[in-house]
């Protein structure tokens, strides 16, 4: 089985979890024989890649992101054209080597930035089309002012391709109800994680990822005040970056909390994994969450994990904690409980490691191949 | 003859009210514990959907049996304080049931507790003689047999039930007492003088957990075809004991379980060789065949048939040894309202909303529970010990 994959972002490059989900899936599918060649914009990083049936091949170059917002950067004006011109050159880098090397079995994209190139080589050359959406543009916008034209792309791409994978329940909810797609060719496919090795517990309740509308982490701070009084000792990591970033210090200071919360910025993988390990409390309050690859990779640090009941990941993950995420309130008292009570944060950590085996990127790969099957 | 003998549980629990950490000491929140709305909500909904029409139904086939058709019973205090509190009405149906003089009562702790577990057995006492003195102002009545909570079980509880005046007991009939021998027979405990009634777990579970399963083989479930494998069985008594929510509530109407009850004594009447017995009659009629040494507690409950459904975890134990140490302050202290409140948290379904065994057994708990998983409800209990020690 040869598949062509076109993405956008791979380790060591990344900036969310379709990255994540593109690595681990096209190295499970080449441990199981099937041939990938993954199309993505050339970048600053070279891939990481020892696997011989596995081909990464870089694209042109382009300074757009999958989680760009076209208002939110200083390409206005050109961000619907630089989109339109990748897409042109990844179809024809494609074509290219189809009348080298033979057509493809399938073609399979992720979200909406190569959705377009994705339909023309359907069109063209008769190639079954997957398509796995990892976040919809109402969640990009965290279900406030979504942008029409992201939306057009999405729908296009969901009614043209052969079968549609949704990383949750949640997400091929949305699929239907928002997308008018038919139930029958979705097929959810939850992530995975590679296990984080666990360190030495400190008090450090973290929250981790783009600090957007989507992520929710405001609603992280405000807990966070409710919970200084009560756990004196707690300290509070911000990781990440994104446009909120200059709002969410002025809302720490003027919480009263500045001398206890920590803004890391943007961290290398390295130091990812490092807060992951130290940390004694995930929470992951998202406003819209498809599904939440961080939820996993911290409860596979032995972090116990309070996660947004919006969240593909909470319908899908028995051992942790929800909460709305607007419920300040009852994040705090969360938070506060597992930090006091230590048979609640041992018996979570626990469980919840013996829960993560059963997220694998192996299973991943099984779930994906029998959607390739179903359309070749 | 063989002795068909069933035997309901009948408890509700009280559910509690939503208690974070915030609310932890302090003197002004209206700290009520128990969700006396929700409780009502709950109790109401179950009378309607079984209590009322299953007590009337048995009503009637002990009116139409004529003294042929017998069971047995357990009520809970904490039911019975609904039954007060919210509709009286049920109970007037049980005592209407108990003048039949075809149902027998069978000993509780008052509060379905894990009193039983505790190094001392003083609390196990107090509740047995609570429950005692409950049953006999209603129905004026001694019972003979007893039914631990759960039918927790082991030497030391049989012990102390002896002591305290009982002839029977009731457990689970489990392999891991019995080995090759079988549940239908009496057996004796090894260190009292106490009869021991065993569960056969196969037929109480057909009707318990698998009657509206269409993907068991024995689906559709009829009155005369289980009649007919009770007919079958080797041994003095069959003990079905179940759950009495079992009709219309865990198995609603629409499975056709209230008609299942309604043909099961004449069917089984029908078999010249079998007969209903209540659990003090069976106590009186047979004799013990072999002895059972329990050292370790067994139960009715999951898979394991053990404790681990309420002692399971770390949280678990973490609160039920919080529940015993709060106790013994209460207790010097000599507060009857603090008191009265630590023993409606001893209730064990507390217990039971934070285990964690996954899988099958994972979801009967999540059916019975009203928080969103175990973590929750350790939080919200394990919260409300806490501003009950600060109390103390």
């Amino acid at each position: 089985m040869k598949i062509a994959m076109i993405g956008w972002e791979y380790p060591p490059f990344k900036a969310g979890g379709l990255a994540t989900h593109c690595y681990g899936l096209t190295r499970s599918l080449s441990d199981k024989n099937v041939n990938v060649d993954f199309y993505m914009p050339k970048t600053k990083h070279s891939s990481n890649n020892d696997k011989s049936n596995l081909k990464i091949i870089e694209v042109g170059e382009t300074e757009i992101f999958p989680y760009d917002r076209p208002d939110s950067k200083e390409i206005v004006g050109n961000f619907y054209e630089a989109v339109y011109y990748y897409n042109s050159l990844v179809v024809s880098k494609i074509e290219k080597n189809i009348k080298k090397y033979g057509k493809y079995d399938a073609i399979h994209c992720h979200d909406w930035l190569t959705i377009k190139a994705g339909i023309s080589l359907k069109e063209k050359w008769g190639i079954p089309l997957v398509l796995t959406i990892h976040s919809t543009e109402y969640d990009r916008a965290g279900w406030l002012y979504p942008n029409q034209w992201f939306i057009d792309i999405e729908k296009d791409g969901m009614q043209k391709a052969d079968r549609v994978i949704a990383v949750s329940n949640f997400t091929k909810k949305v699929i239907i109800e928002k997308y008018g797609i038919n139930p029958g060719k979705i097929t959810v496919v939850n992530n995975a994680v590679y296990p984080i090795a666990e360190g030495s517990k400190k008090e450090i309740v973290l929250f981790l990822g783009r600090l957007t509308i989507q992520k929710g982490a405001e609603f992280f701070l405000r807990a966070a005040q409710k919970v200084k009084d009560f756990e004196p000792d707690a300290k509070f990591v911000v990781a990440g970056t994104g446009d909120m970033l200059p709002r969410l210090i002025n809302q720490a200071i003027d919480l009263g909390i500045s001398d206890r919360t920590i803004f890391t910025g943007r961290l290398t993988d390295e130091e990812v994994k490092h807060i992951y390990s130290i940390s004694s409390v995930y929470v992951m309050p998202s406003v819209s969450e498809p599904f939440g690859i961080t939820a996993l990779e911290a409860i596979s640090a032995g972090t116990p994990t309070i996660a947004s009941k919006t969240a593909g990941f909470s319908e899908a993950f028995k051992n942790c904690l929800r909460v709305d995420f607007w419920d300040t309130d009852e994040m705090a008292n969360k938070i506060v409980s597992l930090l006091r009570y230590d048979p609640l944060h041992k018996t979570l950590a626990e469980e919840g490691k013996r829960e993560i085996d059963l997220f694998t990127w192996d299973s991943v790969a099984d779930k994906t191949i029998d959607v390739y099957r179903g359309v070749t | 003859m063989t002795s068909v003998c069933m035997y309901f549980e009948v408890h509700q629990p009280m559910r509690l009210n939503k208690f974070s950490v915030f609310n932890i000491g302090k003197d002004d929140n209206r700290s009520e514990y128990f969700n006396r709305k929700l409780n009502e909500q709950i109790f109401t909904k179950v009378a309607k959907k079984c209590y009322l029409p299953t007590n009337n139904l048995l009503l009637e086939l002990i009116r139409k049996h004529d003294g042929n058709f017998n069971i047995s019973f357990s009520l809970t205090g904490t039911f019975v304080e609904y039954c007060q509190n919210f509709m009286p009405e049920v109970l007037d149906s049980f005592k209407k049931l108990f003048r039949t003089g075809s149902v027998d009562m069978l000993e509780e702790t008052y509060y379905h507790s894990l009193s039983s577990l505790y190094d001392e057995m003083d609390e196990f006492e107090e509740q047995v003689k609570m429950h005692r003195q409950m049953i006999k102002n209603i129905f004026n009545y001694k019972p003979r047999v007893f039914r631990n909570t759960e039918a927790i079980y082991d030497n030391r509880i049989a012990k102390k039930v002896t002591d305290m005046g009982y002839k029977g007991i009731l457990t689970e009939g489990t392999e891991k007492i019995l080995g090759w021998r079988s549940p239908n027979y009496l057996y004796k405990s090894t260190n009292a003088d106490l009869k021991v009634l065993l569960r056969n777990y196969n037929l109480s579970d057909d009707v318990g957990f698998r009657f509206s399963a269409q993907m068991w083989k024995g689906w559709p479930l009829t009155a005369d075809k289980y009649a007919n494998w009770m007919s079958q069985v080797q041994g003095d008594i069959i003990n079905l004991f179940m759950d009495y929510e079992t009709f219309g509530e865990h198995q609603w109407t629409e499975t056709g379980i209230f008609d299942f009850l309604r043909h099961l004594p004449g069917e089984v009447l029908k078999h010249g060789h079998m007969d209903f017995v209540t659990a003090s009659t069976a106590v009186e009629k047979y004799d013990a065949v072999g002895e059972i040494d329990v050292p370790w507690a067994i139960s009715w409950a999951d898979e394991d048939r053990d404790v681990s459904t309420w002692l399971g975890n770390d949280m678990q134990l973490a609160c039920f040894n919080e529940l015993k140490d709060i106790g013994r302050k209460i207790k010097e202290k000599k507060d009857s309202e603090l008191l009265a409140t630590w023993r409606r948290l001893q209730t064990s379904d507390h217990l039971y909303y934070c285990s964690t065994k996954g899988l099958a057994d994972g979801d009967v708990h999540a059916y019975f529970s009203p928080y969103d998983g175990p973590y929750d409800g350790f939080i919200n209990y394990m919260n409300i010990l806490q501003d009950l020690k600060q109390k103390v």
